[in-house]
């Protein structure tokens, strides 16, 4: 039998998603292990295999079909715009992509004059500031802290995911206008999800069981 | 520094040596196919005027087209595929009376973007036009003559994933939403999102028949108890017509060598106007992108001044080198 391959983001949702996974009946034993330095973990028994990546890579490794299936954050899946089937809302890992700033920024959000976005996200800024605000907008692409470009004076506002808005808050930002909601999705590529129909659709299914349960 | 004098543009590369070997034996047996098939080979220009790839016939959008002006003024594209220009070649050259008429082509596409293909810009593509026959029969041949065509590239396992845009069409016309929730349902549909849609249409008024359609349609993929899953939601004529027209072109390909290798697929669904009857891709191991698609384009003739029925597929054979190499 082939493998299945899975690809998990790192962090906090490869941890509820393996949960989930033992929950149905596929434990990859020694996956959670924090020190580990292995990469790869077989179940061999059912001929499934899950790695670790990168939030950005997990969507990558699917489309060019590296990987069989991905979990991963719909955000990623929006800003790599890759062919690839978003199959199943888990649920989990749930926060909203907004344009945040300091409640003085409303108003030059509004006035239609050139501003400036900071994001790690610059096609769903782009996305949404020309498609659904119609506007033009300077977009910067930063790599982390992104609540500090508007302190700073680098932007008047950012887009960026907000999952309890903490950080806005202690900053002294707040969300502005919410983008979409987000939340973790298994994404499968195309030719796995023709070729492996019959294993594919059964640990869909038992997953979205174990979801409702 | 990178040297330009040697190095070959991103996107474009050169072939020599035993892959060129491999491409040119398999361009050889896919022509030996043609042959057989009764299919004559047409070669169009590798530079078209622009309105020959518009929206409304075209399949790429116009910012990946490659585009420069002619001395006139007019802006040309390089061909980003074959079809609409076998097309317009038939409006110009093709009398009515002769149909049908079955053409084959190879040659290069380009396409400025890297989102497609092994992030080739140029790719090399083969394939076919049945050009006057409306029947079933004719895309039968065509679903065959993809089976046969893969096989003589020495692929042993893939599939041919067939679908029909009536169907949904037919069923989202009569479902009454709006626009863009039609566009959202389609979306979810294509990106086979198996619970979103129920999700998604709520409480929405409709007929609950056309409701666990879509519900249905992001699983609605695989053998032949399919298309009968697909009969208990069709409650629109056009949609049954879909779904007869599936069995009639199962009747030519069953009993064949070929049958174990075609299924169907409902939510197939393509965002252009291009097609107007059976949709269909081909995949394999080893690409993770399909290998082949067709379908049937009953209006493409129109927009070059003619009016018949067409029926084609190309080949992607990049992919298919890159799928073939691992034997």
């Amino acid at each position: 039998m082939r493998y299945l391959t899975i690809a998990l983001t790192k962090g906090r949702l490869a941890k509820k998603t393996l949960d989930l996974f033992r929950k149905v009946g596929i434990a990859a034993d020694g996956a959670d292990d924090k020190d580990t330095r292995k990469l790869i973990f077989t179940n061999e028994e059912l001929g499934v295999r899950f790695f670790l990546a990168k939030g950005p890579d997990v969507p990558t490794y699917v489309a060019y079909g590296a990987a069989d299936i991905g979990i991963v954050g719909r955000d990623t899946i929006l800003e790599e715009g890759r062919q690839i089937y978003e199959v199943l809302d888990l649920g989990y890992g749930k926060c909203r992509m907004c344009i945040c700033g300091p409640e003085s920024a409303r108003e030059k959000l509004n006035s239609g004059e050139q501003i400036r976005v900071a994001t790690k996200y610059p096609n769903i800024a782009k996305e949404y500031f020309l498609n659904r605000r119609h506007q033009t907008v300077e977009i910067i692409k930063l790599n982390g802290s992104i609540e500090l470009a508007p302190i700073v004076g680098l932007s008047e506002v950012i887009c960026d995911i907000v999952e309890t808005g903490t950080t806005l808050r202690e900053n002294g930002l707040t969300v502005l206008e919410e983008v979409c909601p987000l939340s973790a999705r298994v994404v499968v590529n195309q030719v796995s999800m023709k070729m492996e129909n019959e294993r594919i659709t059964a640990l869909i299914t038992s997953l979205k069981n174990a979801l409702n349960e | 520094m990178k040297n330009l004098i040697i190095h070959t543009p991103e996107g474009f590369r050169d072939i020599y040596g035993q892959e060129m070997k491999r491409k040119r034996t398999l361009m050889r047996g896919f022509e030996d196919v043609f042959d057989h098939y009764g299919y004559e080979p047409i070669e169009t220009p590798t530079v078209e005027y622009f309105d020959v790839f518009s929206n409304e016939v075209g399949t790429t959008p116009s910012n990946e087209l490659y585009k420069f002006f002619d001395r006139d003024g007019n802006t040309m594209v390089l061909r980003p595929d074959f079809t609409p220009s076998v097309c317009r070649a038939v409006a110009m050259h093709f009398p009515k009376e002769g149909m049908p008429y079955r053409l084959s082509y190879e040659g290069s596409t380009f396409v400025n973007s890297q989102e497609y293909q092994l992030n080739l810009k140029q790719a090399t593509q083969a394939g076919v036009e049945l050009i006057g026959d409306g029947s079933a029969k004719a895309d039968a041949e065509i679903l065959m003559l993809t089976c046969d065509l893969l096989k003589k590239a020495g692929i042993r396992e893939f599939q041919v994933s067939v679908g029909e845009v009536d169907f949904f069409k037919s069923l989202a016309a009569e479902s009454g939403l709006d626009e863009e929730t039609i566009e959202q349902v389609r979306s979810m549909i294509s990106n086979k999102n198996f619970f979103g849609v129920s999700e998604r249409l709520g409480s929405a008024d409709i007929n609950p028949v056309i409701r666990r359609a879509f519900a249905e349609l992001p699983k609605m993929f695989g053998g032949a108890e399919v298309l009968d899953e697909a009969e208990t939601f069709a409650v629109t004529e056009k949609s049954r017509e879909a779904i007869a027209r599936l069995r009639e072109i199962w009747s030519y390909i069953e009993g064949t060598d070929n049958e174990r290798y075609i299924s169907w697929d409902f939510g197939l669904l393509s965002k252009y106007h291009y097609y107007t009857g059976i949709i269909f891709s081909a995949f394999t191991y080893g690409t993770g992108e399909p290998v082949a698609k067709g379908g049937r384009y009953d209006k493409m003739l129109a927009h070059f001044g003619e009016d018949a029925p067409a029926v084609g597929v190309g080949l992607y054979v990049d992919q298919l080198m890159m799928a073939t190499r691992r034997d």
